[in-house]
């Protein structure tokens, strides 16, 4: 039993962090494709930071640079730009798996797996066989909270919203959406740099080439089927985790008598029900015309 | 006690351009403490840009606005809040998914911005109290009727001690008794020391309210805080309309279009007796978020007749539209179209049968601005033939070229973005393409909303036609003024009902208390 | 003439900006992004047999292209082009399989058929998901994609395996000679002349019928659309279909082709470089013809890069993804210098 739950917990932090993430640039009108960018260049900059300096405090700063400046980046573009989120995000999507991808090759010579000696610090023997788990699991459900107060319980929440929202609302009252987009787009970077460093480093201390296999999109999907609340997209968060690890569960124990790639599908499939199901509950069409506003193509 | 005390606003030589256009000319004016200024003129004269710029939401290319004679930074809103300026928007400025307090706070200053929700409802309802605004702090702005919405709208612009309180076309959605409600709270407002400015655009409303009057017309400034008790509605329609314009006008029109007069007598029009066109009989539809449900609607709108609908905005005029349409479903009842049975059927199908539509929202729901001319004007005849058919865009091009021409609009070419045309250029393209020759039955909502006057001058005179041709014409509109000088008949709607018939002469006492009659 | 230039002036300076900040990433990466880029021109254009390798990759995804921009005309962000290019591969297999012995010209239409039809399913889905319940087309098309691409994994390690190979290798048995329309190089009469018979029609299409017009007015306002009387289902599920079977086209040609088999894995980006080719090319089927050719080049240059300048091919996957993050730019101040003496547009 507690196997399973250490399993799941390890699998769904990184994806609540990176939800969490997304949370933050939907509330603020942000249709955030590129969090699976961010997320890996997090992921990636984590350990190679741990190779490179030799300690964990000075690899996760160097990760939350890098994924702040991609944030900005991203945030250049749309808002400067005024390109549209969707492919700019996919875009950086890829910017971030091939940059972290010609990274690796040249620092290391070869496309193979990079490994650090240490990971992300652990709970340690007090938390008996929860200990191998790292200090980011233990701090996501206070960060979880921390936003929700952050979002629904202060004015610069709000005003967050309303920049979302009803651009115009906040502009008349003082409040400068872009600006709004910006902070949350940062914040946002700094929780996908936990969340790739989680990946990485909190369990194996590996970096692999493409090793986000789509979570970015999953965080993604999360947010849409919690309507970007903080709470509910956190738990449609841990649901498509708890299918992902049924499915690896099943495998083991069925073995080969399962089809192992078909399992593999389970959480995207789980995905396109929990929206399918997000959009029954709220009145389908309402969702899309809401989201309708923030393209541009 | 000082000479010349400092106006408690001021604006010195404000230019607006947005792009080749010249929103604002040149406008200087002092407004002084303690009084009602009405600010009047014509859509598309520069009022709600002036209020803006006013507010610090549009940077003006030259220029200064001083409030207690100290300049503002131009294009700052939280400066021109700083120094005491709200700024209350036409179409409403809160958050629909927003509670009231909610709605409250996000405009707050000061400390205390962490709070629990009880804090929260507690800080806000004394504020709403306070301002005799009667609503649950927890309710949704977008449950909200549109009366109360504005209450909130206002009780936010005073959260913060404004000294200066501008309200765009405030009067626009309310009813006549909602209007003399807001002048008694303005009235209020002004007796503790605000200033209150308001952009309006009837002169019955000027005269009933404002202390000074000020008239824009093409973005210049025609006539600059007169004193109301100097001025008279003749003298103001002249120069809101402009001598050039006022010579191609009816006396009854264009006294509709200033609201000169509190009740137009509309030159009779013998209605024609003929089969009925629209028949809908104890119609009724389910509510959803586009509005309420109808409950047990008859009516009857024969050939060569104009009926007008009149109500406050929400009260199911939109679900009639929709329900006539066919764009929602009824739960009960049976329309007819020219005879014929329609419940149920697509609108495509109505469209073939005569049914046109001219939308309440031009740029949403009447033309795709990013799409080209020729193409907005097609689309009703493309959608006549089968999809995959095969067409001839040269053609096509032409006969909306012609079209477009026959119907007066100002266009370099038909490839042209219909988002680049003026308010009333677009109308226009829509009238071009819904008043054809083979139409039966017109909807006309809100036709001549934010339309100049030659526009709206225009859209009357080619619904007036129509009818004469013999068309049944349904005009919804929430400007009593152009429902009495047009319409043969009116009909007010109420909560999804209808609540009352009248026939002319009109009399805006009666039919303004038709339209806010508390259900029992 | 000069309004039409608009939109390639527009591409063309942001692809100099995509490939200023591609550039950047190399350099900071520890290559020198100069001779980086030479060696993608050398791959892409100069060295002996790059244009007909940049060719045998740009007809594909032309095919594909065209597809996609069908359903972005009408306003849809179908961006599951890849998943619809396997499944289309996929059932064309199957198909091939199942009909073992058939003479070739009945096999091979029929896995045609078959491999447009998959890929019309797989458009088709989502697609209905969206038109019933309004659920976003984003979301579905792009987990659409990832379930495809472990579909056939697991069908060229499965049932579709090739007995004779090595147990490394994921693929289906190699299709005969004679049912294939084009040999490895890629570029074969058959091939070009699907690809100009699409081209052709899809053009006609966008602009020579009712549907082309519609679906662009219903891609920039549904809802005016709607007011008119369309019946938006029709419009936007045929736009789904054409682009699923499209791609599936694609995964047929490729498998018929070139490949000779269905392959584990094969081309993961192809349906992203295909949308990124019709938002380049504004959608326009002329347009996606020239820039067809252009990411064929860069796609030639990916198998270059390794073997002859050692340099590793997500280089490329860096310039499509930078040209994607800009493209959709609009920038007023590009806009004000393109306007130089045009009609108000």
């Amino acid at each position: 039993m507690n196997d399973i739950i250490i399993a799941i917990l390890r699998s769904g932090t990184p994806l609540v962090y990176v939800t969490l993430a997304g949370v933050l640039a939907q509330r603020s009108g942000v249709w955030h494709l590129g969090l699976e960018g961010v997320m890996i260049i997090g992921a990636c900059a984590t350990i190679l930071g741990i190779v490179a300096t030799g300690s964990f405090a000075l690899a996760m700063l160097i990760a939350c640079l890098a994924c702040v400046v991609a944030s900005a980046l991203l945030w250049f573009v749309i808002e400067r730009l005024k390109a549209s989120p969707i492919i700019a995000g996919l875009g950086l999507t890829g910017l971030g798996i091939g940059g972290t991808a010609l990274a690796i090759q040249s620092i290391f010579g070869s496309q193979a797996a990079v490994t650090a000696p240490f990971g992300v610090p652990r709970l340690g023997s007090a938390f008996g066989p929860y200990g191998i788990l790292s200090v980011f699991v233990l701090a996501m459900p206070f960060v979880v909270l921390a936003l929700w107060a952050l979002l629904r319980r202060t004015r610069f929440g709000l005003q967050l919203a309303a920049a979302g929202e009803h651009p115009f609302a906040a502009r008349s009252v003082g409040v400068n959406p872009s600006t709004m987009r910006l902070i949350a787009l940062l914040g946002g970077g700094l929780l996908c740099a936990v969340g790739g460093a989680e990946l990485s480093a909190g369990s194996l201390q590996i970096f692999a080439q493409n090793m986000t296999a789509g979570r970015g999109f999953m965080a993604f999907a999360a947010v849409v089927f919690g309507a970007g609340h903080p709470i509910g997209s956190v738990l449609a968060a841990l649901f498509f985790s708890v299918v992902g690890a049924v499915g690896i569960r099943a495998q083991l124990v069925f073995g080969d008598a399962a089809p192992h790639d078909l399992l593999l599908a389970l959480p995207y499939l789980a995905t396109v029900f929990g929206v399918w199901l997000s959009g029954q509950l709220r009145g389908g069409a309402k969702a899309a015309a809401d989201f309708a506003e923030l393209r541009d193509y | 006690m000082t000479e010349m005390q400092e106006p408690a606003l001021e604006c010195r030589n404000v230019s607006v351009a947005f792009g080749p256009v010249t929103a604002l000319s040149q406008v200087s004016l002092r407004f002084e403490a303690g009084l009602v200024h009405a600010v009047v003129g014509q859509n598309g004269a520069g009022k709600t840009t002036f209020a803006r710029v006013v507010a610090g939401l549009i940077r003006p290319q030259s220029g200064e606005v001083l409030v207690q004679g100290r300049p503002v930074a131009a294009g700052s809103v939280k400066g021109a809040r700083a120094a005491g300026v709200e700024l209350v928007h036409q179409s409403f400025a809160l958050p629909p998914s927003f509670t009231v307090c909610e709605a409250m706070e996000f405009g707050a200053q000061g400390n205390r911005s962490v709070f629990t929700r009880g804090q929260l409802e507690r800080r806000w309802s004394s504020h709403l109290a306070s301002l005799d605004v009667a609503v649950d702090t927890r309710r949704r702005i977008r449950d909200l009727p549109v009366e109360t919405q504005q209450g909130v709208e206002i009780a936010r612009a005073l959260v913060t001690d404004a000294r200066v309180l501008i309200l765009d076309e405030p009067t626009a959605v309310l009813s006549p008794s909602g209007a003399e409600k807001l002048f008694d709270r303005i009235r209020t407002l002004s007796a503790l020391g605000v200033t209150v400015i308001l952009i309006l655009h009837k002169i019955r409303e000027v005269l009933a309210i404002a202390d000074t009057v000020t008239v824009l017309r093409g973005g210049r400034l025609i006539a600059a805080t007169t004193p109301v008790a100097e001025t008279d509605s003749a003298q103001l329609s002249e120069r809101i309309i402009g001598s050039a314009s006022a010579q191609t006008l009816a006396p009854a029109d264009a006294k509709a279009l200033v609201g000169a007069e509190s009740g137009v007598v509309a030159p009779g029009h013998a209605a024609v007796v003929a089969a009925p066109m629209l028949e809908l009989r104890n119609v009724a539809t389910r509510g959803d978020k586009e509005g309420p449900g109808l409950r047990d609607v008859s009516l009857v709108i024969r050939p060569g007749e104009i009926v007008g609908l009149a109500g406050v905005e929400g009260n199911g005029q939109r679900t009639l539209v929709r329900a006539i349409a066919g764009l929602v479903d009824t739960t009960h009842g049976d329309i007819k179209l020219d005879g014929a049975p329609v419940t149920g059927v697509a609108l495509g199908e109505r469209r073939t049968r005569g049914l046109r539509i001219i939308p309440f929202e031009r740029n949403t729901e009447g033309l795709s601005l990013s799409s080209a001319l020729w193409e907005n004007w097609s689309a009703r005849q493309l959608l006549r033939s089968p999809l995959f058919q095969f067409i001839n865009p040269r053609r096509i091009q032409r006969d909306s070229d012609a079209a477009l021409k026959a119907w007066d609009v100002r266009y370099a070419s038909t490839a042209q973005k219909a988002g680049s045309l003026s308010g009333g250029n677009a109308q226009k393209v829509i009238l071009a393409r819904e008043i054809d020759d083979e139409a039966r039955l017109i909807l006309a909502a809100q036709p001549t909303r934010g339309l100049d006057i030659g526009a709206t001058a225009f859209v009357w005179r080619a619904l007036r036609a129509a009818r004469d041709r013999g068309c049944a014409v349904l005009l919804v509109s929430s400007d009593l003024d152009e429902l009495f000088d047009i319409s043969d008949r009116i009909v007010v709607m109420l909560s999804g009902g209808v609540a009352g018939e009248f026939s002319p002469p009109y009399d805006i006492a009666r039919v303004g208390a038709t339209m806010t009659e508390a259900r029992p | 003439m000069m309004t039409r230039l608009i939109p390639v002036v527009r591409a063309l300076v942001f692809i100099v900006a995509a490939l200023v900040l591609c550039g950047v990433i190399f350099q900071f990466a520890g290559y020198s992004a100069f001779s980086m880029f030479q060696d993608i021109v050398d791959g892409a254009f100069l060295r002996p047999g790059a244009p007909l390798q940049s060719l045998r990759w740009a007809l594909p995804l032309f095919i594909t292209s065209v597809g996609v921009s069908i359903s972005f005309r009408c306003g849809y962000f179908n961006i599951g082009a890849q998943g619809q290019f396997y499944i289309g591969a996929i059932c064309a297999t199957f198909m091939a399989t199942w009909l073992n012995d058939a003479p070739a010209y009945v096999l091979t239409p029929l896995c045609f058929l078959a491999g447009m039809a998959g890929g019309a399913l797989w458009a088709f889905w989502p697609g209905w998901l969206r038109l019933q319940s309004g659920t976003d087309e984003v979301i579905t098309t792009l987990m659409g994609n990832f379930i495809a691409g472990l579909i056939l994994v697991y069908v060229t390690t499965g049932p579709l395996k090739d007995p004779s190979g090595s147990g490394q290798q994921s693929s289906s048995r190699p299709l005969k000679a004679a049912y294939r329309i084009s040999d490895s190089l890629g570029v074969s009469p058959v091939i070009v002349a699907i690809a100009l018979v699409v081209g052709i029609g899809m053009w006609l299409l966008v602009n020579r019928t009712a549907f082309g017009v519609l679906a662009s007015l219903a891609g920039r306002n549904p809802t005016m659309v709607k007011w008119q009387g369309a019946r938006v289902w029709r419009i936007g599920l045929s736009s789904f279909l054409i682009s699923g079977a499209l791609a599936g086209l694609s995964g047929v040609i490729e498998v018929f082709g070139p490949n000779g088999r269905l392959v584990g894995g094969f081309l993961p980006t192809h349906g992203f470089t295909a949308i990124l080719i019709a938002l380049v090319a504004s959608l326009s089927v002329v347009g996606i013809g020239f820039v067809s050719l252009f990411f064929g080049g860069l796609a030639s240059a990916a198998l270059y890069l390794p073997i002859m300048a050692g340099l590793p091919s997500s280089a490329i996957d860096i310039v499509n993804a930078a040209i994607a993050l800009f493209i959709t730019a609009k920038s007023e101040w590009v806009d004000r210098l393109l306007r130089l003496g045009n009609a108000p547009s």
